[in-house]
């Protein structure tokens, strides 16, 4: 039942709110289990949603709770279940206990509303589980962020809110102008609005879905957030919240509006190919390493819009497992950036020196930021690369230009990786400093575990393509009608 | 069982694999009571179960090759299959891979006793063995590719083995970015190359590039990417620069890095040489670069003080020549270079390395004197050298021998240039032995005694192998069916003026020492200067850029879209301090949100407002 991937981490939240931490992993757990029983039931072959569930909710507004699942969601689902429990389990490195059931709580309740949005079958469920994101995360952001929380969870919100408003407006649009006061997505039909309608309300959503996933330039709000957020959160921003964002873009602008798309989608290519090239050089001239991670999540967006814009199913199927990729590569980067924070004290790029050194430093640490910074450049063998590979390789006939501006960005991303890389994990270890708590195994087992899923799906990339395949290939059949 | 052996080809790159990936158990809490050596025979170990297996099927696979198909990734259309080819050719490169990691691996031995890194240098040499490996056997462009991209990171961290040292860490730094360049150009190749051809499989390749009619500017384009990842991996003008840098890195990874990592790209181009045959544009860049790189870097070589350096210049030199054979049409050739240079080249690098070992110090004009203390090292260079360079019978006559011979009457300047390479390199070479074994001892070689059995016995065993590759080369039926005198005649003329020469200004007794050419010698002593040519342009470009966007992301982007109206609330930072302490505020964010709910869960009641809007539906 997808309910239930809604409901467990509901539960969770008001449990976890007073009992120990055990529990919240624990619901944590069980919603994981669930999502691979809901792995276990879809059919790969199927290409429209599965496992519908239905009831009216407040039909006077057309809002009904109407879930389901097609290969669009289930990476995310997927994704979510497994990036939420990890983030619970290594929760303890970098949050206080003191407030930390709150944490888990909070944390369990964005899970829920990242689920419901993401199996939601109603524009206005999706929409009113979209908004609901913003409080958990705008606390967590604001109760245990860093120095500048206030400010940085103010504008997260606002921003956020904004593309709130924004996507209210093309769903009302939507709704309205479909005539059925049904926000169903199967009741949805604007193949009969004109061009120029059609148009308006995409644009209104593109630039709604811009603001969450972020596109340059609307991605100001997102260093900040990611920075000022503790490391799991910031986990949960990128490797979660960031995917309703692409996730929208796809369901809702590509889904719905096949006869529009190719007008807007040189436009898209371009906008992904500046926000790939600004996203990799604005992180090379950062100083601290949570901020470069940051931008170069803003840059790995920019391969999944590539890939959106360019609609072939190649490319399409590039995107969504580009979505995971970069949800599994940015929990592991940031994760681990958060465990040199909480060790050696600092995340400055021009102080952090020789962490690889064998007995004094990191070494197991920073053998993984290795891994990671390579996934995120693209190096085969690692997750990372066989996504954008589908991406350039869909994109190039449709979009030669973009598509290769993406690949000089990938080499751009390998240039502030290596200067991470060096300064981090290279270098002398200075002795005199080098009086770093050891990383115990409790706290080295959740990058552990992605070490492994990021390493398994490099080597074997047929399951993470292979669960979206059917889907995406009926959405861009639809385009090509 | 010898079917057996050749259908399991395929495990041959996965024995060094496995090698490396049991090496994460000396992490350093096991080190603390094992020490590092153990890892370091394990994966020796798992190179000789290679270098077994490869022998073995050698016989059976001889001018009989099987093909073999294993499927990896079928997505929308794509159908990507890992192609095998068990073939005289790539089980022979097999064994060269294997053999050389061996010798490798046993002189790391001794090279590194005191080292407690161990686990990491055996692993990342076993990721270089298998990546090598799973690269001849592999039939695909595709799958090369993925290969080469991981032995640049296999480069990165290998250079950056003693990561300590600031040298060390840009050299490493240079070497992964340098590649990477070299690597973008040819995936940006490979993607474009499909939807022309339709396969990246390399023999459907050629039988595609022998009836292609394809626009001459695209195939040329598509062409120049594919040239780019070999010219990174052989370091060819310009992106040559990495290979000096990585001469920072331990010596027994040189002597793979020398010897055959470099020739991955080779590999490559001489897989693709029907398709880059297709545009004579590409073709004569191809020659074009291989010729100035084979020309100038010999030059450089003659003027580096380093012993390493000098070496590897003369990699890339020879690189260069065998560009030259795949540009001009003579890919076998290419492979036959491969061959002889790479046994020569792993002798040279061993001998040298064994000087450097106990006499501390690489730099040539603080060496001297050796050839008496020192008689396997001495020896080993001087075969190492004659091997590499013409000389009848040892190997290097052959391979460019053949090469000049069949440029003799078609491109008679590239073929002078062939000679002219040779000669210079046999200069050098003699330079070379001259400043560390000839003349006097000096502060550093006053005791530097010959190196203990794990570096001489892996030297001995490459002696033996330069001096045999002859009688392999005639037994195999590699050797020039026919080989006109001109050419030979010219060829070990060049070597015996460049040794004559050589010995003349460096080895005659009262030889003024050391030689000093003014602002020619900086020039090629420098490296052209390409170091400060590269901080100049890309380096900088890349840098001003990076803080131009970083500025204007913080100034202007940031600023603009605050400026928007709502957003200027937070940059103003009124509302930081309008509410009273955080849980007010908190309360208030909540609060908003749940109006913000409301709003929403009300407004579509305004739905029928829609309706009336200018925009209003078309009727079905």
């Amino acid at each position: 039942m997808l309910t239930l991937l809604i409901l467990i981490p509901l539960a969770g939240s008001l449990v976890a709110a007073w009992l120990p931490r055990a529990w919240a992993v624990g619901f944590a757990l069980a919603t994981w289990f669930e999502s691979l029983w809901v792995l276990q039931q879809f059919d790969l072959h199927t290409p429209g949603l599965q496992l519908l569930e239905y009831q009216p909710w407040l039909p006077q507004l057309g809002l009904n709770y109407s879930l389901g699942v097609d290969g669009l969601s289930l990476p995310l689902v997927l994704l979510t279940s497994t990036i939420t429990l990890l983030v619970l389990w290594g929760a303890p490195l970098s949050i206080p206990p003191e407030r930390r059931q709150l944490f888990n709580s909070l944390v369990l309740l964005a899970t829920s509303g990242v689920m419901a949005s993401l199996v939601a079958q109603n524009l206005l469920m999706f929409l009113l589980f979209y908004e609901l994101e913003l409080i958990p995360f705008y606390l967590l952001i604001a109760v245990w962020g860093g120095q500048r929380r206030e400010y940085a969870a103010m504008k997260f919100l606002i921003y956020t809110a904004v593309s709130g408003i924004l996507i209210l407006g093309g769903f009302l649009a939507l709704g309205g102008l479909s005539g059925s006061l049904n926000f169903d997505y199967a009741q949805i039909h604007p193949e009969h609005l004109s061009q120029r309608t059609q148009l308006l309300i995409l644009t209104l959503l593109l630039v709604g879905f811009a603001i969450k996933i972020p596109l340059v330039p609307f991605h100001t709000w997102l260093p900040d957030a990611y920075v000022e957020a503790p490391a799991p959160v910031a986990i949960l921003l990128g490797g979660v919240l960031a995917k309703l964002g692409t996730y929208g873009l796809v369901r809702f602008g590509l889904g719905l509006f096949p006869d529009t798309w190719h007008l807007i989608s040189p436009g898209l290519a371009a906008v992904a190919s500046l926000t790939i090239i600004f996203g990799a050089l604005a992180a090379i001239a950062q100083k601290d390493i949570k901020r470069m991670v940051a931008y170069s999540s803003v840059g790995h967006m920019g391969y999944v819009l590539l890939g959106v814009a360019a609609s072939t199913p190649l490319a399409l199927v590039g995107a969504v497992a580009q979505m995971v990729s970069h949800g599994l590569v940015l929990a592991f980067l940031f994760y681990l950036v958060g465990v040199i924070e909480v060790k050696v004290g600092t995340r400055e790029l021009d102080v952090l020196n020789g962490l690889l050194n064998p007995l004094r430093g990191l070494p197991l640490t920073s053998a993984m930021l290795i891994a990671g910074g390579m996934a995120s450049a693209g190096i085969p063998g690692l997750v990372g690369f066989i996504p954008e590979f589908l991406i350039f390789q869909g994109s190039f006939s449709a979009f030669p230009i973009p598509t290769l501006l993406a690949v000089l960005g990938t080499g751009l991303t390998a240039v502030y990786f290596v200067i991470l890389l060096n300064r981090t994990c290279f270098g002398k270890l200075d002795n005199h400093t080098s009086y770093y708590p050891a990383v115990t195994w409790q706290e080295h087992a959740p990058a552990l575990v992605l070490t492994g899923l990021i390493l398994w799906f490099g080597i074997q990339p047929s399951w993470l393509v292979s669960w979206s395949e059917s889907t995406t290939a009926a959405l861009i059949a639809a385009i090509n009608l | 069982m010898d079917q057996l052996l050749i259908q399991t080809a395929w495990l041959i790159p996965l024995y060094a694999l496995a090698g490396a990936l049991l090496s994460v158990i000396w992490f350093p809490s096991i080190t603390r009571r094992t020490g590092p050596r153990p890892s370091g025979y394990l994966n020796t170990l798992m190179t000789l179960v290679a270098l077994v297996h490869s022998l073995l099927i050698l016989p059976s696979v001889w001018q009989q090759p099987q093909f073999f198909d294993y499927p990896w990734l079928e997505v929308a259309g794509l159908r990507l299959a890992l192609p095998l080819e068990v073939s005289t050719v790539t089980v022979s490169a097999l064994v060269l891979i294997n053999g050389l990691n061996l010798l490798a691996q046993v002189f790391a031995m001794g090279y590194l006793e005191l080292d407690w890194g161990w686990a990491r240098f055996f692993s990342v040499m076993a990721l270089f063995e298998a990546g090598m490996s799973a690269l001849v056997l592999c039939d695909s462009l595709f799958f090369s590719y993925m290969v080469l991209e991981i032995l640049t990171l296999g480069t990165y961290l290998l250079i950056g083995f003693w990561f300590n040292q600031s040298l060390v860490v840009t050299g490493a730094r240079d070497a992964f970015l340098t590649k990477r360049v070299g690597d973008l150009f040819l995936l940006m190749g490979v993607v474009a190359l499909l939807p022309l051809a339709g396969t990246w499989n390399f023999h459907e390749l050629a039988t595609w590039a022998a009836g292609a009619r394809v626009d001459p500017t695209v195939i040329t384009l598509v062409g120049l990417a594919l040239l780019a990842g070999p010219l990174g991996k052989c370091a060819q003008f310009p992106l040559h620069l990495w290979l000096d840098e990585a001469m920072e890195g331990p010596i027994p990874a040189s002597i793979l890095r020398n010897s055959v990592v470099v020739t991955t790209g080779t590999w490559v181009l001489v897989k693709m040489a029907p398709v880059l045959a297709l545009s004579p544009v590409v073709q004569t860049a191809t020659v074009a670069v291989g010729a100035a790189t084979a020309l100038g870097a010999t030059l450089i070589a003659i003027a580096q003080i380093d012993a390493k350096r000098v070496l590897s210049y003369s990699v890339s030199a020879f690189m260069g020549l065998t560009l030259v054979a795949v540009g001009t049409g003579h890919p076998q050739t290419a492979l036959l270079i491969v061959l002889t240079y790479a046994l020569g080249m792993a002798l040279l690098v061993m001998a040298v390395g064994a000087v450097i070992w106990n006499s501390i110090t690489q730099d040539v004009t603080k060496l001297g004197g050796l050839w008496s203390r020192r008689p396997v090292s001495g020896l080993a260079f001087v075969v190492g050298a004659l091997g590499l360079v013409a000389l009848p019978p040892l190997g290097g006559f052959w391979s460019l021998g053949e090469l000049v011979q069949s440029l003799w009457s078609s491109d008679p300047l590239v073929a002078a240039l062939v000679v002219l390479v040779n000669g210079l390199t046999a200069f050098s070479l003699t330079r070379a032995f001259s400043l560390i074994f000839l003349g006097h001892p000096q502060q550093m070689t006053e005791r530097s005694p010959e190196v203990h059995w794990p570096m001489a016995v892996p030297m001995l065993v490459g002696l033996g192998l330069v001096l045999h590759l002859p009688l392999v080369l005639q037994a195999a039926g590699w050797l020039p069916a026919t080989l006109s005198l001109t050419p030979a005649l010219a060829l070990t003329g060049a070597t015996g003026i460049g040794i004559a020469a050589g010995a003349w200004v460096f080895a005659r007794p009262g030889a003024a020492l050391p030689v000093r050419l003014g602002a020619v010698q900086a020039f090629f002593a420098y490296d052209l200067y390409s170091v400060k040519l590269y901080r100049l342009t890309v380096v900088a470009v890349v840098g001003i850029i990076s803080r131009v966007v970083d500025w204007l992301d913080r100034n202007l982007v940031d600023a603009l879209v605050n400026a928007l109206g709502l957003f200027s609330i937070i940059s103003g930072q009124g509302l930081r301090y309008t509410t009273n302490g955080r849980l007010g505020f908190y309360v208030l964010t909540i609060m908003g949100g749940l109006i913000l709910l409301g709003l929403y869960l009300t407004w579509p009641l305004s739905g029928s407002l829609w309706a009336m809007a200018p925009w209003s539906p078309v009727p079905a």
